[in-house]
């Protein structure tokens, strides 16, 4: 990016409520996260000229949402694309703005993901009656290993084994994740637990348990990137966009078990473009949001991405490093762990209202960004919130990322 | 040992780049993919040229079948309707003894093991076994410790 750093803005988000279920379609979920993201930014339908999606063939399309919406578009386009995807889309609205093919641009995602096609790989009513192992899926759903929890198994193993980390390291971030939910009255899960219930809580598969994983939801999202001209005339102080690297890969992709290391996983490739565009250190950073399907998944991406050393990050994460007040807040909804799965956007929307200084939280003046700070009363603004480095995940093989500043920063 | 797998629930479809491997299970082979080229060796076989010199020039390589365990998880809930009997049971990733090349590159497999999650561990040596399954084309390879390492490791959580 480089000279286009600060350039672009990310100027509007909004969310349906996590629903389980929704009974609703993707097209109804996703007009009213489009619609909250354009009252967010101030902005009408006929001001956004493009819209992009991503989907595993179970949502609902761009050109639908316009049609929904009255907007008459000047490019639409939806991709198949799994996490890392929504940071990934916020480049291509850069280069499409750059480019003059359109000015403002929608993204959004929109999935039941409870009660519809679920990552996980369920049906419905519990596991897949009679299953077509065709394609990729002769070689692992022929041998009961197909979900992401099962797949990134095999990595997380492999680190415990290669590192001496144990599962303490992922029971911080259920943790820390879980603290932030309690203060976010949007989460499905806003009970604190501890280290001690993430140890007792049931194997799904090991070396993950039930408080290792996320939460399926229903859920719409939506965020809306635009010129920094165009950004100062909006609703709220502009969040500038300082860099990131989009859906980067490792070698071998797309069956990444023959590579050296099979926790070596992408972010390793992508973090020194990144933080070079930006022009920032680690030590610039105030928060971070880590793509949470597993809470290994936030471990590995702190480490891919040089936050800590290689093999260290089971260390880095010790005594609460993660929560709000310590040193690297991670994931100040709750994430996917705790607030709802949304296949990675929920982080971008809620690293925009931390640097807003507008966490949507118990204070009675968040919406002018006034926050009591006091954890006990539901706060959860963070006092520094200027430059935040949002990291997503597709597999170990595919990330992206996205740095972030308010106007403080 | 795991419970049964019930391969009625499971349609395995061979294709253009796999019915060769699957051939090759029924024979009683374990084939990877090796190309002509710069003898490069692949696995699984939906690949179809070599990721080190892009060549379409591509053969099998019959593997000993032989392997230490580089990883393994132990899937205790069960997605794919045709394990639920077969839980508690352990996939792993497997390290082919006699596919390792020059630069370092080794081929690994993953497959279901024989073995109770207490007999599986990081390091052990294992093999393929075979097991028919009810559609008479298709024979699944699966994975049996056969032997111990001073080095093993073992999730014990
Ligand atoms: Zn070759």
């Amino acid at each position: 990016m480089g000279a286009l750093t600060d350039k672009y803005c990310i100027v509007g988000v909004g969310e349906t409520p996590h629903m389980r279920p929704s009974n609703r379609t993707t097209l109804s979920m996703a007009c009213e996260a489009v619609t909250k993201a354009l009252a967010d930014a101030g902005l009408k339908p006929g001001d956004v000229d493009g819209m992009t999606s991503y989907q595993a063939g179970d949502s609902t399309t761009s050109p639908h949402v316009a049609t929904a919406l009255g907007m008459r578009l000047n490019y639409a386009v939806d991709i198949l694309g799994g996490g890392s995807s929504g940071e990934a889309l916020v480049a291509h609205a850069i280069g499409l703005i750059e480019a003059g093919y359109c000015k403002t641009m929608v993204i959004f995602r929109s999935m039941n993901g409870r009660s519809g096609r679920r990552m996980g790989g369920q049906t419905p009513g519990g596991p897949v009656p009679v299953a077509n192992a065709e394609g990729d899926a002769q070689f692992n759903m022929g041998w009961g290993w197909t979900t992401p929890a099962q797949r990134f198994g095999m990595s997380a193993m492999r680190y415990l084994h290669d590192t001496g980390c144990t599962t303490k390291a992922f029971a911080e971030i259920a943790v820390a994740h879980r603290y932030h939910a309690t203060l976010n009255p949007k989460a499905i899960h806003r009970s604190p637990i501890t280290i001690e219930d993430h140890q007792r809580s049931r194997w799904i598969v090991k070396p993950f348990r039930l408080l290792d994983c996320c939460q399926e939801t229903d859920v719409s999202v939506a965020i809306i990137v635009t010129s920094r001209e165009r950004a100062y005339d909006l609703r709220h102080p502009p969040v500038f966009i300082m860099g990131g690297y989009a859906r980067t890969l490792t070698d071998s992709p797309q069956w990444n078990y023959s590579r050296e290391s099979l926790h070596y996983v992408a972010g390793n490739y992508g973090w020194k473009r990144a933080f070079g565009m930006a022009g920032i250190t680690h030590k610039d950073v105030d928060f971070v949001s880590c793509y949470d399907a597993f809470t290994f998944t936030t471990l590995i991406q702190l480490e891919a991405n040089g936050f800590c050393g290689r093999g260290e990050a089971g260390e880095f994460v010790k005594g609460g490093r993660l929560q709000i007040d310590h040193e690297l807040p991670s994931n100040l909804s709750g994430g996917h762990l705790s607030e709802g799965y949304t296949h990675g956007v929920q982080m971008v929307i809620e690293n925009i209202r931390q640097l807003r200084h507008r966490a949507d939280d118990a204070c009675p003046g968040w919406a002018e960004g006034k926050h009591t700070y006091d954890r006990k009363a539901g706060c959860r603004q963070l006092r520094k919130a200027d430059l935040c480095c949002g990291m997503g995940w597709g597999w170990e093989n595919m990330a992206s990322c996205l740095i972030l500043r308010g106007m403080a920063a | 040992m795991p419970g049964p797998i019930d391969y009625s629930k499971l349609r395995i479809l061979p294709d253009f780049d796999t019915a060769e491997w699957w051939a090759g299970t029924k024979a009683r082979k374990y084939l990877v993919r090796q190309c002509k080229a710069c003898g490069h060796k692949w696995f699984p076989p939906i690949f179809p040229a070599c990721a080190k010199c892009a060549s379409l020039d591509v053969a099998w390589f019959e593997a000993s079948g032989k392997g230490k365990v580089y990883s393994y998880v132990v899937v205790v809930q069960p997605i794919v309707g045709a394990f639920i009997g077969a839980v508690p049971y352990v996939v792993a990733i497997i390290e082919l003894d006699d596919c390792k090349e020059a630069d370092g590159t080794v081929t690994r497999v993953a497959g279901v093991m024989l073995d109770e999650e207490s007999e599986v561990a990081i390091g052990l040596p294992c093999e393929v076994v075979y097991e028919e399954t009810n559609d008479p084309k298709i024979v699944m390879p699966r994975w049996k410790i056969n032997g111990t390492a001073a080095n093993a490791w073992r999730f014990t959580e």
